[in-house]
């Protein structure tokens, strides 16, 4: 050893200079040759195929293979999908398989402004496909089932009547006529006895949701949410709905077209400004300006847009003040106004209702069904409660409570129910105090509403 | 004190090999290392907007009309049915040129340039650059500001 | 033990157990001693036991190198605090540099500390390149030490430029792109430089990003490395340069014959030659404290200007970067404002090839020149024709740079300053 010779290590030398030359060209290799880059030469190769004049043919020749991305720093995102999605642009490439595919009906949502995730889901930022669809250990939003598309419009737009996601609107009104604002909040109305919705669809898989819909307490033990009956369509409409609620707060731009100007929109417009104080519709409503049935037949919607806008500009002399509305509000009305021509619209005006029916209204929009049924019909379980080990039915209410009492129960609430047996659990729902929810003038209609429950000419003499 | 020196014959000719083969593979290793660091130091996504844009329908461009696009920083000149996309980026250090007259000017050091985008005066070394502009398929005008063409190219509809 | 207090302190703490451990020369009182201290020293050891009294004259040296060193350290030193508060991001730098100003304690005063030692720095590099030209002292064996000094004047000017960028406000937005459009003008690689350098294809945050890891790491770090070579250089080329003398030239020596008895023998097992040290017992005298306590006090110096300049005058901090607003005009640092002059002429002329060109020729320039007189003294008569030369190269590029920041206003046009008021007009 002290004659300061190596030949004992040159066996180990050159071992670890193979191994490591050999790692160091695997690591390289592995980094350079992607399957993204297979993809594209697939592409090009397709587009130098199809390729109808010589100047088209140099410029497919001519594509670089290279990442590609939409970049979105608004919604700070940037998506990568068009890396190997590279046709999704044109319409001749339609019914191509997949990754080439065409990607129609984008014009209202063009993709340098939108990219792809934000309605689609998924991890933009991969290159891999794996990776990009999403289904991967921490990634909590993987791409929806296509059938569910429909949920990512009501990150933006209201669900209330969007006339390209029938889906969503079937959900949003499954959503209130169910009664799930008994229980749950969502955008800030509703009752406290389950979680928060307003995150849910960030949250929850589809699959989940499903399943916690048939049997709650499956999913999350010890819940005292009823399992719900819901036919196979309304199912999926309803979760649908429930994927839409991502609480996505977005800027701007992403943030200005919530109400797609519709006919629909315009009659909840017209019966929240008070348009009938002044115009009549049926033979219902004000003198002062003239009736609107069938305006649509004598103006055009340029004059009633611009009438909308300022209305002495078209109308001189008019008393109709500038009601200072958004472009897409001053659309939707005038759409209203188109269709008050074709058929009749049965208009629900505040103003013009008796408060039974207003009561009715405010039911349903505070979910009440939920937990008391349709109509106050009741039979919805509550495990353990006196009352039948369900929650009341309120058809005989007026019986059993005079109006001061019931309108303080209800804006009080009721936070212990009296239970069957003290040795089970105690009933998972109760009465939630809905003071500060429900306004005074509300509450009081919704008495009558439900004193109206009763069944005409029962008096049972109690 | 010297050390010994080594063996009359030096190595032996198994031990050379393996010597060669040793430092061929280290070599190799060193070698692609250093180019995948340089590599590696090299983007490949920039972000920044796409250098191709969509400008508009041809109908937003009033005929005779030099139109500044502030995001893009290009001029769209519309003769006619004829459309050409010239850069307002000065050649000589960067700044934005403006629209004089019938020409485009630096206010960075006075470089003047025709409405051809050719040098008359200042320090600017060559012409504004002319992109190329296409028709998307959904009939947009599409720039693409990575590839340069010849002044008189247009897109002729 | 005699003396002050504090000496008093420090003798009786220094032969402690603790003492003794750490220190394993205690405060010099011999010869011998002051011989230890140096050498003994992980700090000190890089320096002679013993130097020539012609290196200890400030008018020889202007102690150049030393100033250069020691604002580095201070830049290394105010660059890492301010590491805790700035961050590289487009949209926080700025907001940065203002809590640097208003809210940060002393945060003006680092700030303003690191700017004027970078500028000061650059300065005295340039200034001792002029003094080891017109002392000669590049000559041989000192080849390669002016090499690794021509290396790290590029480091320095690399190191100003990267850092210019950080503040992001107008100055460093279009100070640098500038910059790196002169860069995109050489040939065949310009357009892949420039891209390379700004990690895209505009001045933006993966500029921001890249110019933040070169200034506070990569090029640090080079120039640290650089720096301990160059002064570790000094050393083995035989101290600094003297003035030639019969029995002074520099000598190698094969290793074995060494007639002084120095007790460190590692040369003794090295192969090779070594300058002679020590021939003039006369001319030299010992480091302990003659060297030492002159670099302290020049060190002291130093600090005392950097903070005289960072506490009455503050580094400027215009607005905010804006792409589409240029100033005009738009300037490059003052160190590159020669070169911006020259550009304006032409940018491949001025911007690529003269600068290639000077580089070049300070590289080589120690190889062609292998005349050995006239080192070691200024202005030496025999260098008069290269004197000449480099002064005519140097009062030019003096010219050029005042020019370029006195007398060019918008539009690069010429201005008489004390004539026209300025007019910092904006773009459009």
């Amino acid at each position: 050893m002290n004659d300061g010779s190596v030949r004992s290590f040159y066996g180990w030398f050159t071992t670890l200079g193979i191994l490591v030359g050999v790692l160091v060209g695997l690591g390289y290799y592995r980094d350079e040759y992607r399957p993204w880059k297979e993809y594209q030469r697939r592409f090009i190769r397709e587009e130098i195929r199809r390729a109808a004049t010589p100047d088209q043919r140099v410029l497919a020749q001519n594509t670089l293979v290279q990442i590609r991305q939409i970049l979105l720093p608004e919604l700070n995102r940037v998506d990568r999908c068009t890396t190997c999605h590279l046709a999704v642009e044109d319409p001749s490439y339609g019914g191509y398989p997949q990754p080439l595919a065409y990607h129609p009906q984008h014009d209202q949502h063009p993709f340098d402004k939108f990219g792809c995730t934000i309605c689609h889901r998924g991890q933009g930022r991969a290159t891999s496909a794996v990776d990009a669809h999403g289904a991967v250990a921490h990634w909590n939003e993987p791409m929806l089932p296509l059938k569910y598309i429909q949920a990512s419009c009501g990150q933006c737009h209201a669900a209330a009547d969007n006339p390209a996601a029938p889906e969503l609107v079937r959900g949003a009104q499954l959503f209130e006529t169910v009664g799930c604002r008994g229980c749950h909040k969502l955008d800030g109305v509703g009752g406290n006895i389950g979680p928060e919705l307003d995150r849910v669809g960030a949250r929850r898989s589809p699959d989940w949701l499903r399943q916690h819909f048939l049997a709650p307490a499956a999913v999350t033990p010890g819940s005292g949410m009823p399992p719900q009956k819901f036919a196979e369509a309304d199912i999926e409409a309803i979760v649908l709905f429930m994927l839409s609620q991502t609480g996505a707060s977005l800027p701007g731009f992403y943030a200005s077209m919530k109400v797609i100007p519709s006919a629909s929109e315009g009659q909840r417009l017209f019966q929240q400004k008070g348009c009938i104080g002044c115009h009549s519709v049926g033979g219902q409503g004000g003198k002062v300006g003239p009736a609107l049935d069938d305006v649509g037949l004598r103006r055009s919607p340029e004059w009633m847009m611009q009438h909308f806008r300022d209305p002495q500009t078209v109308s001189p002399g008019s008393v109709m003040p500038r009601f200072g509305f958004t472009e897409a509000e001053a659309r939707a009305l005038t759409d209203f106004l188109l269709r008050l021509r074709d058929q009749k619209v049965a208009l629900s005006i505040p103003a013009l209702m008796g408060p039974v029916e207003r009561g009715r209204e405010i039911y349903s929009k505070y979910g009440c069904a939920g937990c008391h049924g349709p109509e106050g019909k009741g039979g919805v379980p509550n495990p353990n409660a006196k009352t039948a080990e369900q929650v009341p039915g309120l058809t005989y209410v007026a019986d059993g409570y005079t109006k001061a009492e019931l309108k303080k129960l209800i804006l009080r609430g009721q936070r212990e129910i009296v239970p069957l047996d003290p040795r089970r659990p105690a009933p998972p729902l109760y009465m939630p105090a809905w003071g500060s929810t429900i306004k005074d003038p509300e509450a009081d209609d919704l008495v009558a509403y439900l004193f109206s429950l009763k069944p005409k000419g029962e008096d049972l003499g109690f | 004190m010297n050390p010994s020196p080594p063996k009359a014959n030096g190595v032996s000719r198994r031990g050379f090999f393996q010597l060669s083969l040793g430092w061929l593979a280290a070599s190799f290793a060193a070698a692609a290392t250093a180019v995948a660091t340089v590599r590696f130091l090299v983007p490949n996504v920039v972000f920044e907007p796409d250098q191709r844009f969509k400008a508009g329908a041809p109908g937003d461009y009033p005929d005779g009309s030099v139109t500044f696009l502030e995001d893009e920083r290009v001029f769209l000149v519309r003769r006619g049915n004829s459309f050409r996309c010239v850069s307002a980026v000065c050649t000589h250090l960067g700044c934005t040129v403006n629209r004089t007259g019938q020409g485009y000017h630096c206010p960075c050091h006075g470089s003047a340039f025709s409405g051809e985008g050719r040098v008359e005066s200042g320090p600017a070394p060559r012409a504004l650059a002319w992109f190329l502009v296409t028709l998307s398929k959904d009939n947009r005008l599409l720039v693409d500001k990575g590839q340069i063409v010849s002044s008189d190219k247009y897109l002729v509809l | 033990m005699n003396g002050p207090l504090p000496k008093r302190i420090w003798m009786w703490f220094a032969q402690t157990r603790v003492g003794r451990s750490i220190f394993r020369v205690g405060p010099p009182q011999s010869n011998l001693e002051r011989s230890q201290a140096m050498v003994s020293s992980f700090l000190l050891h890089v320096q002679p036991a013993k130097v020539s009294r012609h290196a200890l004259r400030a008018s020889y040296t202007l102690g150049l190198g030393l100033i250069s060193l020691y604002l580095f350290f201070i830049l290394i030193v105010t660059g890492v605090l301010l590491m805790f508060y700035y961050v590289p991001s487009t949209a926080q730098a700025y907001d940065r540099m203002k809590d640097l100003q208003f809210v940060i304690s002393a945060g003006l005063v680092v700030r303003n500390m690191h700017r004027w030692a970078a500028h000061l720095m650059v300065l005295s590099v340039m200034m001792h390149l002029c003094r080891v030209f017109y002392t000669g002292a590049y000559k041989q064996p000192r080849e390669f030490n002016w090499v690794l000094g021509v290396g790290l004047f590029l480091m320095t000017l690399g190191l100003s430029f990267t850092g210019y960028l950080l503040p992001w406000d107008q100055l460093a937005f279009w100070a640098i792109t500038v910059g790196t459009n002169i860069a995109g003008y050489a040939p065949v690689i310009g357009p892949e430089l420039r891209f390379l350098l700004l990690g895209g294809n505009v001045v933006g945050q993966e500029a921001l990003t890249r110019f933040y890891a070169l200034h506070v790491i990569v090029l640090p770090a080079l120039a640290g490395l650089m720096v301990a070579v160059h002064i570790w250089r000094v050393r083995k080329d035989g101290g600094l340069s003297r003035p030639d003398s019969p029995d002074d030239s520099v000598q190698s020596i094969p290793v074995g014959q060494l007639p002084t008895n120095k007790s460190y023998g590692l040369m003794e097992l090295a192969r090779g030659t070594t300058p002679q040290v020590g021939q003039n017992p006369d001319d030299e005298v010992f480091s302990w404290p003659h060297l030492i306590f002159r670099e302290l006090l020049l060190f002291m110096l130093i600090v005392a200007l950097v903070l005289f300049l960072a506490v009455f005058w503050n580094a400027p901090l215009e607005e905010l970067a804006n792409a589409v607003h240029p100033p005009n005009p738009a300037k490059a640092p003052w160190y590159f404002l020669g070169l911006q002059e020259l550009v304006s002429y032409s940018a491949f002329w001025g911007g690529v090839v003269v600068p290639a060109l000077l580089v070049t020729a300070l590289l080589l320039l120690p190889y062609m020149d292998r005349r050995r007189q006239g080192v070691g003294r200024w202005f030496a008569r025999e260098r008069a024709v290269a004197n000449s030369i480099f002064s005519v190269c140097v009062v030019t590029a003096i010219a050029l740079t005042v020019i370029g920041t006195v007398f060019r206003g918008p539009n690069w046009s010429w201005v008489v300053p004390w004539q026209t008021p300025p007019a910092m007009t904006e773009g459009h």
